[in-house]
């Protein structure tokens, strides 16, 4: 097996591990309706706005990181964000460290298709 | 010295203040026009805040509220010695920056979805829409300070290019619209002290002569 190939692996353990690792459990929704459990990465911080007025807002920024081959394993493809209004967006959620549940579309999808993972940034949904 | 207390406002704050309580007033004003027309009065909600520098937190910590947000800060001002005084009176012509923030949140709709940057950027727009046409009525052509304001005029407008280096769970646009306005300033002035009282009875004798009766106290 080539390095590449236990990298692949080992993201198993590293991003999908939530008995002892920051593994954490996110559903993904794509725009035809089709949901899939899966465990990753989520990251949900504030972070400020410069809207260029001189004035910071603040604001949150919110991210999910998941191996692709998990997502083809539950039938789902590579995420990404979508423009079109007359379209449902990617859906994300999932909970945070208390237990409350959160709702977001993909915004921007960023697959590292070398390592087998996609980051995505998110935006709040209503 | 200069003897009295100076306590009072400065037209500069003065008219601030006023425009922040126009836009309030009429906010408010325009909500209920909109309820008794049957739409949705949210839609000329303004949430309306006068020289604010920290930062907007309840975009993080309410994201119900979208409200769009308005501060009015003043800016600067120049003074014309052609049509002021040397004692009393300085002319002034000053910038009243009022900035808009739009707020956008994706959210579901039917078969599709409405995009948070495009419900920011429409948002800001909105409200500059709003904020221009209330303090350009003709009810308002002072600022409802006549005898104080000479002139008011929107300088320009300025939409702010939304960040593109990070995405943040709610999209805000910024604005700014620019406002001169004309006014007076006004400083302390000498108190004079009372003059003696002195009266004088001028008569013309028969011989012509002019005679001056002055009478007055002294020590």
């Amino acid at each position: 097996m080539g390095i590449r190939q236990i990298a692949e692996s080992d993201l198993g353990l590293i991003l999908e591990d939530s008995t002892t690792g920051f593994g954490w459990p996110i559903t993904i929704t794509d725009p035809d309706g089709t949901t899939g459990s899966l465990t990753g990465f989520s990251d949900d911080i504030a972070q400020v706005i410069d809207p260029e007025t001189g004035q910071i807002v603040s604001g949150r920024l919110a991210s999910a990181v998941v191996r692709i081959s998990s997502l083809t394993t539950v039938g789902l493809a590579l995420p990404r964000g979508i423009a079109d209004a007359n379209i449902k967006p990617w859906i994300v959620e999932f909970d945070d460290i208390n237990g409350t549940a959160w709702k977001f579309k993909v915004a921007q999808s960023n697959p590292d298709r070398m390592l087998g993972v996609v980051s995505l940034l998110l935006e709040l949904y209503q | 010295m200069i003897t009295t207390l100076i306590d009072k406002q400065d037209s500069f704050e003065i008219i601030r203040d006023q425009i922040a309580a126009i836009l309030k007033t009429e906010s408010l004003n325009q909500m209920q026009i909109a309820g008794t027309e049957g739409k949705d009065p949210q839609g000329w909600a303004l949430r309306v805040y006068t020289e604010r520098s920290n930062p907007w937190e309840q975009v993080l910590n309410d994201p119900t509220d979208n409200t769009p947000i308005v501060n009015v800060w003043f800016s600067d001002s120049t003074f014309d010695p052609s049509t002021s005084n040397i004692s009393e009176r300085q002319a002034s012509e000053s910038t009243f920056n009022i900035d808009c923030y739009g707020i956008g949140v994706s959210r579901d709709d039917g078969d599709g979805h409405i995009p948070g940057d495009k419900e920011a950027a429409f948002e800001t727009q909105r409200t500059i829409r709003l904020v221009r046409n209330i303090l350009m009525a003709s009810e308002y052509t002072y600022l409802a300070l006549r005898g104080l304001v000479w002139q008011r005029w929107p300088q320009s407008v300025t939409v702010f290019q939304p960040q593109s280096d990070s995405t943040t769970v709610q999209q805000v646009v910024g604005s700014r619209l620019t406002m001169r306005v004309k006014f007076n300033e006004f400083s302390p002035q000498y108190e004079h002290q009372t003059l003696e009282l002195l009266s004088t009875t001028m008569t013309r004798a028969g011989d012509g002569q002019i005679v001056v009766a002055a009478e007055y106290d002294y020590t």
